[in-house]
């Protein structure tokens, strides 16, 4: 058995909640388990929080025996060794590792400085979008059929006037079921409307002319650009929080990896021998099996 | 005070001026999300091998970035969602929380202050501190205290605050409830509506695996100021214990305060998701030729020598129960809303068959296990299926919207696809509703949207109903939009499937007005498929023709997609084999709103044409039930001819002395109340059941659940019941019929 103190803190006390090695017996046959006042107002608790009435002497009883009858098999199970190798026991333990280095990470609050210097290094991942306003025709497959694309053609030759002005156009295309005007929209948002592939072509245009037709998923399109606002990194004011949250949780994945390195750094590994085609690269701390 | 006022109408046109779409809309917009989400926090994606991935990614997977799936590749999202909820399970996490008293948080003890990190110096100092204490077997009390160990509810709802950004995406605070006794699926989702108002501890199946002690458990959080609601998942694989019909988990008979106590908590239930559909299943549905969509019928975890009961696991069958008993016993507990959802455990999930990962972490994420038919807790992994997606009708995008949105039942499911539908019930509706520019305000003021309740017709007018649909701009073109029906009478209840607006030039069939299939473009070999037939845009204004203002009826709206290529035949492509047999080749993606509801008053209901006779009204006047001595008499050995007194449909069973009976004579054109099942192409192929006689009873079974017919004589009549009508004995004996048809009655 190796380290079975170290099984039996985490997974007996630690899952299940007693402190019943800060008070072990001083006979040594005879194991306690000691339920705390606490413990017993948590059943209580337990039971209000379902709904149920206080329970009664009855009641009481049965719930101690339960707890009692859960931490004695528990704690037998570990005495002999049926935690280990354990995969549900093994990776909770591993989560916990996981939530216990995330909590510790987050006791610091980083400076003015350090989140500046974050912005700075990674100006892509607060890079705002682009964002266009426009006004498009409409030309309704379901009402043209394979002749939806020529008919907007057509309409486009007919306004050739109408360059810088949509006044008296709106009628020459089909009703569109959504909007006629569309302002300040980033990519995702008009993807959400027309499909990607109709976003790449309107972010290509240029503002103040009416357009070729264009194909959406949802039919054909005349676009008139009004405006165009290409991405641009925002001032730190303006994304302060989401520095700080990017800035935590890359503090947070440093604080794992680098614990995780301390506690690596006591092991070597031991791994069989490969079949050439899926045979791992070798870090130092690791060999093969002499077979 | 002018002066303010000033001020405040500048601000609000500045605020106009930059986020213009972000302003509350009156007319509602459809904002698509995810209620089912788990992350490697849950027990169970642990053990599926997702050990990575957190709440986090699963949120930031949401909002487009590409987050890493556990077999190393990248998941990315076709198109961001609107809002999520995490719903990682609350056992183990809520066992923890059990243990804890409200203990003095690590930072304030004098363990804390030495864990504090200032400086990288600091990093190396704790974790030599923790390790060795590892190493050296001897705990640091503080660390194994439950205090720090659990907080996962506390940190999964910190991370949904940081992840909600009201008006651009909102992170719902939430969890799942995993009851699963005898490896039946009755899963909740609980939705919070704020993060102000949370509970200490989240309410687990360790406290209770009764449905009911949950809803008990919200009405106290309620009491508390806490608003909440859950979301029932998964009922194709409950065994049929998520819409119970005679007794709750319990074993205690429903009544009105059960189903009080369901509907105040529980209003929506969810359609579809990776495990399958839950709206119906051909045999309770055996006229709807679309029922055969993603059926999924196992136990959890793969119980062994138990398959899963077909009744009371499936959405349309409990709409029309909930009907039955509202008119049979005057309470409706499944007036249930439409979601969708993934149930995905990898903090990602896929919503088109053209970018399909699986949903379990290791045993579905690689494409080979996959087209393997690998074999996970009971069902081949092929059966799966892209997440359904759950759409609320909401006037803006915070949390507080879209849940009050979800209490009024104003949503619908899509199957994946950003299908978009609209659904409003009314008297009052033109004919040419749609030409007004501002229909949609119109039919808020003179009607009710989805989830809504018809209010009772005043003149017996039928109602009607605005239906408008668009397809998805990156997926299929439109096929047809059905209006499904359901309505009962003497505690039968019925279905019927209209088709009201359709692409092309299709003319419905003249003898059963169905509208014919609208054929496909796929190419199976290089699964794909042309948006060549469809429409993209559907609207009607469609009025109910068989209305009966005397009988309780739902109306939910189906929306087709043209068929187009499902994921298995796009994956058999890639690894160069034949699409899998098991599961269809096509699918047609569709949408699902949430019904409306038209309840008739006590005054309609005395209108009602004559059905059956009431069981409980047959005993007032004496009559008792057939003794086992008595049913073998009248059925065993002879054909037995009977006549619905609701339809008025005649039909015969021939009971055999081997205790195997068949139906005969079932006209396919009559209709059939619940659970009848297959019944006329039964009796045309001569496809007998089993039956017993035994404690007054007729036993058989319906879709592995108990059926029974028991027999009564009033006056010199004889009269059969199904026990899944309510207390009605509907079926009267008849002589046998020389002439099924009478010729005499029919108008020329």
């Amino acid at each position: 058995m190796r380290e079975p103190l170290l099984h039996f803190l985490l997974v007996g006390a630690v899952l299940f909640g007693f402190s019943a090695w800060n008070n072990r017996a001083s006979h040594p046959d005879i194991k306690q388990i000691i339920l705390t006042q606490g413990d017993l107002e948590q059943m209580i608790i337990a039971m209000r929080a379902q709904g149920l009435p206080e329970p009664g002497p009855g009641q009481m009883r049965h719930l101690i025996d339960a707890r009692v009858r859960e931490e004695v098999l528990s704690r037998e199970a570990i005495a002999m060794g049926l935690d280990q190798d354990d995969t549900i026991i093994k990776r909770r333990l591993v989560q916990k590792m996981d939530f216990l280095a995330e909590d510790l990470s987050a006791l610091r609050d980083p400076t003015h400085e350090e989140l500046l210097a974050w912005m700075n290094e990674h100006p892509q991942d607060f890079a705002m979008p682009p964002r266009v306003s426009f006004r498009h025709l409409y030309f309704s497959p379901d009402e043209h059929g394979a002749k939806t694309r020529d008919t907007a053609v057509e309409v486009r030759l007919k306004i050739k006037a109408h360059v810088d002005d949509s006044t008296g156009v709106q009628a020459l295309g089909d009703p569109f079921m959504y909007q006629d005007n569309y302002s300040d929209r980033t990519p995702d948002q008009i993807g959400a409307i027309f499909g990607r592939p109709f976003v790449v072509k309107v972010f290509e245009l240029r503002p103040g002319t009416w357009s070729d037709p264009i194909q959406s998923g949802l039919g054909w399109h005349l676009v008139f650009i009004d405006s165009m606002t290409p991405a641009r990194v925002p001032e730190f004011e303006e994304v302060a929080e989401e520095v700080k949250s990017a800035w935590q949780a890359a503090r947070r994945d440093e604080f794992k990896a680098e614990a995780y390195d301390v506690m690596r750094a006591k092991y070597g590994v031991i791994l069989p021998s490969f079949e050439s085609t899926n045979k791992p690269a070798m870090p130092a701390s690791e060999q093969l099996q002499d077979d | 005070m002018e002066m303010n006022k000033k001020i405040l109408a500048g601000a609000a046109v500045m605020l106009l001026g930059s986020t213009a779409f972000a302003v509350p809309n009156p007319e509602r917009e459809a904002w698509y999300g995810e209620t089912h989400q788990h992350t490697s926090w849950s027990f169970d994606a642990y053990i599926f091998g997702n050990t990575k991935a957190t709440p986090e990614d699963a949120y930031n997977y949401a909002r487009g970035k590409a987050v890493k799936h556990a077999l190393g590749f990248e998941m990315q999202i076709e198109q961001p969602l609107d809002w999520m909820a995490v719903t990682d399970h609350a056992e183990y996490v809520g066992v923890i929380q059990q243990a804890n008293t409200a203990g003095t948080p690590l930072s304030k003890t004098g363990l804390g202050k030495k864990l504090i990190v200032r400086d990288p110096a600091d990093i190396q100092r704790v974790l030599r501190l923790l390790v060795g204490s590892l190493l050296s077997n001897k705990p640091i009390p503080e660390l194994v205290s439950p205090a720090l160990a659990s907080s996962a509810w506390d940190k999964n709802n910190a991370i949904a605050n940081a992840a909600n950004e009201p008006g651009k995406f909102t992170a719902f605070n939430a969890y799942e409830w995993t009851s699963t006794p005898n490896n039946a699926n009755l899963h909740r989702n609980v939705f919070f509506r704020d993060s102000d108002h949370l509970p200490k501890r989240p309410f687990s199946s360790f406290d209770s695996q009764a449905p009911e002690d949950l809803w008990a458990w919200m009405d106290k959080q309620r009491e508390q100021g806490i608003e909440l609601l859950a979301i029932s998942h998964n009922a194709n694989l409950s065994d049929g214990l998520m819409f119970p019909s005679e007794v709750d988990f319990k074993g205690r008979p429903i009544d009105k305060a059960w189903a009080d106590l369901r509907m105040r908590n529980e209003r929506l239930t969810e359609i579809k998701q990776i495990k399958g559909a839950s709206e119906t299943h051909p045999l309770l549905s055996p006229n709807d030729e679309f029922a055969n969509f993603e059926i999924l019928s196992y136990l959890l975890g793969g119980a062994q020598g138990r398959f899963a009961t077909i009744p009371g696991s499936f959405i349309r069958e409990a709409l029309g129960n909930g009907l039955a008993m509202q008119e049979t016993r005057g309470y409706n507990p499944y007036k249930t809303g439409i979601v969708g959802g993934s149930d995905s455990h990898n903090g990602a999930s896929p919503y088109r068959q053209t970018n399909f990962f699986g949903g379990h972490a290791n045993h579905d994420g690689g494409l080979r296990e996959r087209m393997a038919g690998h074999v996970l807790g009971g069902f081949d992994v092929r059966a799966l299926n892209p997440a359904g997606l759950t759409v609320i009708w909401a006037e803006e995008n915070t949390r507080a919207s879209l849940f009050d949105g979800m209490q009024r039942k104003e949503t619908f499911a899509t199957s994946g696809p950003r299908l978009k539908v609209r659904f409003f019930g009314g008297y009052d509706f033109d004919s040419d509703a749609f030409a007004r520019k501002d229909w949609v305000k119109s039919a808020y003021a003179r009607g009710v949207p989805m989830g809504g309740d018809l209010s009772a017709g005043t003149t017996g007018k039928s109602p009607s109903f605005l239906v408008w649909a668009v397809k998805d701009p990156s997926s299929g073109n439109l096929d047809r939009v059905q209006v499904i029906k359901g309505w009962s009478h003497s505690g039968q209840s019925f279905e019927k499937i209209y088709d009201v607006v359709w692409s092309g030039e299709r003319k419905p069939d003249y003898i059963t007005g169905r509208v014919p299939a609208i054929g496909s473009t796929v190419d199976i070999k290089e699964a794909a498929y042309t948006n060549t037939i469809g429409s993209v845009e559907l609207k009607t204004v469609w009025t109910d023709p068989d209305f009966d203002a005397a009988l309780d009826a739902f109306y939910y709206v189906r929306v087709l997609e043209i068929p187009t290529p499902r994921w298995t035949t796009i994956q058999a492509r890639e690894v160069g084999i034949l699409p899998p047999a098991n599961v269809a080749a096509t699918v047609q993606e569709r949408a699902w709103t949430s019904p409306i509801w038209y309840t008739p008053t006590a005054e309609a209901r005395k209108t009602a044409r004559t059905g059956g006779v009431s069981i409980a009204d047959l005993r007032k006047s004496g009559v008792t039930s057939f003794t086992d001595a008595e049913l073998a008499e009248l059925v065993v050995g002879k054909d037995v001819w009977l006549k619905n007194a609701v339809t008025g449909a005649i039909f015969g069973i021939a009971w055999e002395t081997g205790g195997q009976r068949t139906f005969r004579n079932i006209n396919p054109r009559d209709p059939q109340p619940q659970h009848f099942g297959f019944a006329a192409e039964d009796s045309y192929l001569g496809v007998s059941t089993a039956y017993t006689i035994s404690n007054g009873r007729i036993m058989e079974d319906f879709g592995d659940a108990p059926l029974s017919w028991t027999a009564y004589k009033s006056g010199d009549k004889t009269l059969l019941a199904r026990s899944d009508e309510f207390g009605f004995a509907n079926y009267e004996v008849i002589p046998v019929p020389v002439e099924l048809v009478d010729l005499a009655s029919v108008k020329r």
